[in-house]
């Protein structure tokens, strides 16, 4: 057996995440001042009770900032620092330096605003967009004539489905190490999925050439999207405090100011209108997704389209129209989480078919097995179904479930029980493989083999618990006809691998694995000219040779995903290079008195293509599948009224625990998907949405109590919904 | 104050602050940084060690509540460069991703197999319900136990 070298580290508790490392003598630890409510505006703050504890206190406020106060990629409306105005609780104010941790975060306490004036917070993205607070323009997809095509249904309905946001939590917070540098820069360690656009943001918000900013992430302790845009802002302080105070700043977020001071899942509030033959074919499909952006721009404009591609879930629908608005409204600016909008999409489809499966008295499971994908389909963004492995994966799925003697299971069971119901649910998913904006695609490596024979191997990924290094080593070795024990995955640099894209929309593989295969084979052909004349030398000979004859033993090799286009004006093109497919069937049962519900079986069926690490593609998906579950019918990402947010700690955030999850089968369909690296398939963020099966098995118990009770569409599903729908007149 | 301590069987005599934790005092006066905090107030398991023979979250204890304890850490689990049978599972069986909750849950796996050597899934279960895990589903981890201790058939892929 084979072992994966980061996850030896990992068991003996030798890895060393950001703050395991030795801290430098003379190192300032870094609080944020927060801003006390959603909205408001201040004249200054009031450092004096702060300063006052210790002569190595001091206070970074908006003023001291270099070069621009601005973290905005694509609008730049994200200060760094507020400076007059905050926009939502838990935007920073000001940065506190001191010699150690608790004295900072103290200290930060102490500092007061002044002059607060609270000014009217909107949380509703429904009310923003009354208001016009909306960002950019709305963006349409649509195919075919939704209008004629309404007319020819038998049957239309519509109704609004809410979708709930989600806090990552990832097990280590956010963070961030600068020390400044000599040729005037900073070097900085960070906790980011894209060390280059750190990189980027701290030398725009210094004042300073890129090149005097160098960034390196060794690996983080989870992610989930939740560092990819938002981890900037952390290092930007660091930065900030290193050059300011002439001293290396370490900033590592409490659980608290993690949970209240960085962006999530977006919340989306949506209309729909689904109309079908009586046979349950769908002909027309109509969206209008309200989603909440919170304050800032951040990922929204990058992460609508997702969830526009992936309106019509696995299905073929000749006649779309859906249209997605950001809305700004005074929360938290949200962010990627794996998925990136498609769950979102997803749940709404859904919820029209359950809808339209009451009113034309069939099984949900007809409409989705009747309206597939099949090869050829278009897509209603005009990119055509190649292989499509929706049908595949479904109904293998149902028949691992045993469908049929399931539904007639769960039937005798609910007929003889009274106090129990059980439900059963499956959903199929399709998920675009790509960057949704397509430059992003691409990524370099940097190839060396040292002339002992080991190889080390630099590129654009960050490990953060998904393997990626892992993967990368295997093809390198591959490529290179060497055991992976002699090849080493160095941590990610801004100096080894330059503007590089961030690790995520699960392509850190694919496009990582292949630039550094691409470099393998530059190196390989090398030593093959070599071997021709020298046969029978191993491949630490050959090196050795090589080096002797002056050849190179480094390479660099880059690689764009072939073949994307896209045309915003007609809202058509190829925007992913591939889909993912699957399916999964989750059951519960609930407690009709308390509302309470377990999960039972969750059977999945994935198409994994060719796995280049099976074990690695499992825990993936199980996990995506254990976070969709969570957002779907545990985690409640509850903000006041106020747009304070409520849950912002680990006993009032809700997090699936062991118990929480049921018995997972995890099948995988291996066909190899051509054009990719080692015939693979992308796997980190599909899975996620086979938790929706969750939300609609619950339903499914619910509804077998008051079969006549409309149902109703608001995730996650929780015991205080179910209770509701079980004990009031009307739903919920 | 002064404390004494024994961790992973050395011991130890050092000043602490009367309120620091026994996670700070591991990791900053000890310069154990197996131990995580994923928290800091006792809800996430990430700071598991054991203490006389208990897991504990250590961000919960007070240092001068361990005075004379007996401690482990994930740093006393291996023996030299080898893995214990708990470790070399969980490597095995990839219970571990991004490897932040591991040695808090490698912590409360051994405590359970301490009292438990075959232990049922819902025991397993029990036993890591105060760990929480964001990255696998715990599947791969409930799985390193049973293999451990042959108690439970491995769920899903027979084909890997
Ligand atoms: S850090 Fe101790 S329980 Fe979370
Ligand atoms: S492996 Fe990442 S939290 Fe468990």
């Amino acid at each position: 057996m084979k072992r994966n070298p980061e996850s030896v580290l990992n068991v003996l508790g030798k890895t060393q995440y950001l703050d395991d490392l030795p801290e430098n003598a003379g190192m300032l630890h870094a609080a944020v001042v927060l801003s006390p409510s959603a909205h408001g505006r201040f004249s200054g703050l009031d450092t004096a009770a702060a300063l006052a504890m210790d002569s190595s206190v001091r206070v970074v406020v908006a003023a001291d900032i270099p070069g621009q106060n601005e973290l905005g990629t694509a609008v730049f409306d994200e200060p760094l620092l507020a400076a007059g105005e905050w926009h939502y609780h838990g935007q920073v104010l000001a940065l506190v330096l001191a010699s150690s941790r608790s004295l900072a975060r103290k200290a930060a306490a102490r500092v007061a605003v002044q002059g607060a004036e609270q000014l009217p917070a909107v949380t509703d993205p429904r009310e923003a967009a009354a208001r016009g607070n909306i960002i950019l323009s709305p963006r349409t997809q649509r195919s075919g004539d939704v209008d004629t095509a309404f007319l020819a249904c038998d049957v239309v309905v519509s109704g609004r489905v809410e979708s709930g946001g989600q806090e990552h939590v990832y097990l280590e917070t956010q963070g961030a190490i600068a020390w400044p540098d000599d040729s005037g820069g900073v070097r900085l360690l960070s906790g980011t999925q894209s060390p280059s656009g750190v990189q980027k943001i701290v030398a725009r918000v210094l004042g300073l050439p890129m090149n005097l900013v160098e960034v390196e992430t060794r690996r983080l302790g989870g992610a989930f999207g939740g560092k990819e845009d938002q981890a900037t802002g952390w290092a930007a302080l660091a930065a900030l405090g290193a050059v300011v105070s002439g001293r290396p700043v370490k900033i590592n977020l409490n659980r608290r100011d993690d949970m209240v001071a960085t962006g999530k899942r977006h919340p989306y509030s949506s209309d729909f209108r689904i109309g079908l033959k009586k046979d349950g074919t769908i002909l027309a499909f109509e969206a209008d997704f309200y989603q909440n952006s919170g304050a800032a721009t951040d990922l929204s404009p990058a992460i609508i389209p997702r969830t526009l591609f992936h309106a019509a879930g696995a299905y073929h629908i000749p006649n779309v129209r859906v249209t997605g608005t950001m809305c700004r409204t005074n929360l938290i600016p949200f962010t990627a989480f794996r998925g990136f909008g498609g769950p979102q999409g997803f749940f709404v489809i859904e919820s029209a078919i359950d809808a339209a499966a009451r009113a034309l008295g069939i099984e949900p499971a007809d409409i989705q097995r009747r309206n597939l994908l099949s090869d050829g389909d278009e897509f209603h963004y005009g990119m055509v179904a190649e292989d499509p492995r929706a049908k595949e994966t479904m109904e293998r799925c149902l028949a691992k479930a045993d469908w049929n003697k399931l539904r007639a299971d769960i039937r005798d069971f609910n007929a003889a029980h009274a106090g129990l119901k059980r439900g059963a649910a499956a959903t199929p998913v399709c998920f675009g493989i790509s960057f949704t904006k397509i430059m992003m695609n691409q990524g370099g490596a940097l190839v060396h083999i040292y002339n002992d024979g080991s190889v080390g191997v630099s590129t654009g990924a960050v490990e953060m618990g998904q393997g990626v290094g892992r993967k990368i080593a295997l093809v390198v070795a591959d490529a290179l006809g060497i055991p992976d024990s002699k090849v080493k995955i160095e941590t990610t640099r801004t100096v080894t691998v330059a503007n590089t894209m961030p690790t995520a929309a699960s392509t850190g593989t694919d496009i990582n694995a292949m630039a550094a295969k691409i470099a393998c084979d530059q190196l390989r052909a090398r030593l093959d000219a070599l071997a021709k004349d020298r046969p029978g030398l191993d491949f630490v000979q050959l090196v050795a040779l090589a080096h002797e004859q002056r050849v190179d033993l480094s390479a660099h090799a880059f690689y764009a995903t072939p073949g994307l286009h896209y045309d915003l004006a007609t809202e058509k093109g190829k925007p992913f290079h591939y889909h993912v497919y699957g399916c999964a069937v989750v059951t519960a049962t609930l407690d009709v008195l308390r509302g309470t519900y377990q999960f039972d079986d969750a059977f999945i069926v994935h198409d994994i293509a060719h796995s280049i690490d099976p074990v690695i593609d499992r825990g993936q998906v199980e996990g995506a599948f254990a976070q969709g579950l969570g957002w779907a019918a545990l985690e409640e990402l509850a903000f006041g009224a106020d747009g304070r947010l409520l849950a912002n700690t680990l006993s009032t955030y809700k997090l699936p625990d062991a118990h929480f999850m049921p018995r997972m089968d995890v099948e995988f369909l291996e066909r190899p998907n051509p054009g990719t690296v080692a015939n693979s398939k992308a796997v980190g963020e599909p899975p996620l949405m086979y938790g929706i099966a969750g939300y609609f098995a619950v339903l499914d118990a619910l509804k077998a109590v008051h079969p006549d009770k409309p149902a109703f569409y608001d995730l996650p599903m929780t015991p205080e919904k179910a209770l509701r729908f079980l004990s009031e007149e009307d739903s919920p | 104050m002064k404390i004494t301590l024994t961790v992973n069987g050395d011991r130890y005599e050092r000043e602490c602050a009367e309120h620091h934790t026994l996670l700070r005092f591991i990791r900053e006066t000890l310069g154990l940084t197996g131990t995580k905090e994923g928290c800091g107030m006792g809800e996430c398991g990430a700071c598991t060690v054991i203490m006389n023979g208990r897991a504990v979250n250590s961000c919960m204890v007070l240092a001068a509540e361990a005075d004379g304890a007996v401690i482990q850490t994930i740093e006393g689990e291996a023996k030299g460069p080898t893995l214990s049978d708990i470790q070399a599972s969980f490597e095995r069986n990839h219970a571990v991703q991004c490897g932040f909750c591991t040695p808090g849950m490698v912590m409360s796996v051994k405590e359970l197999l301490a009292s438990d050597p075959h232990p049922s899934v819902d025991a397993i279960k029990e036993a890591v319900e105060g760990n929480f895990c964001r990255c696998t589903g715990y599947t791969q981890i409930v799985e390193a136990v049973t293999e451990l201790t042959g108690t439970g058939a491995k769920g899903g892929l027979d084909h890997v």
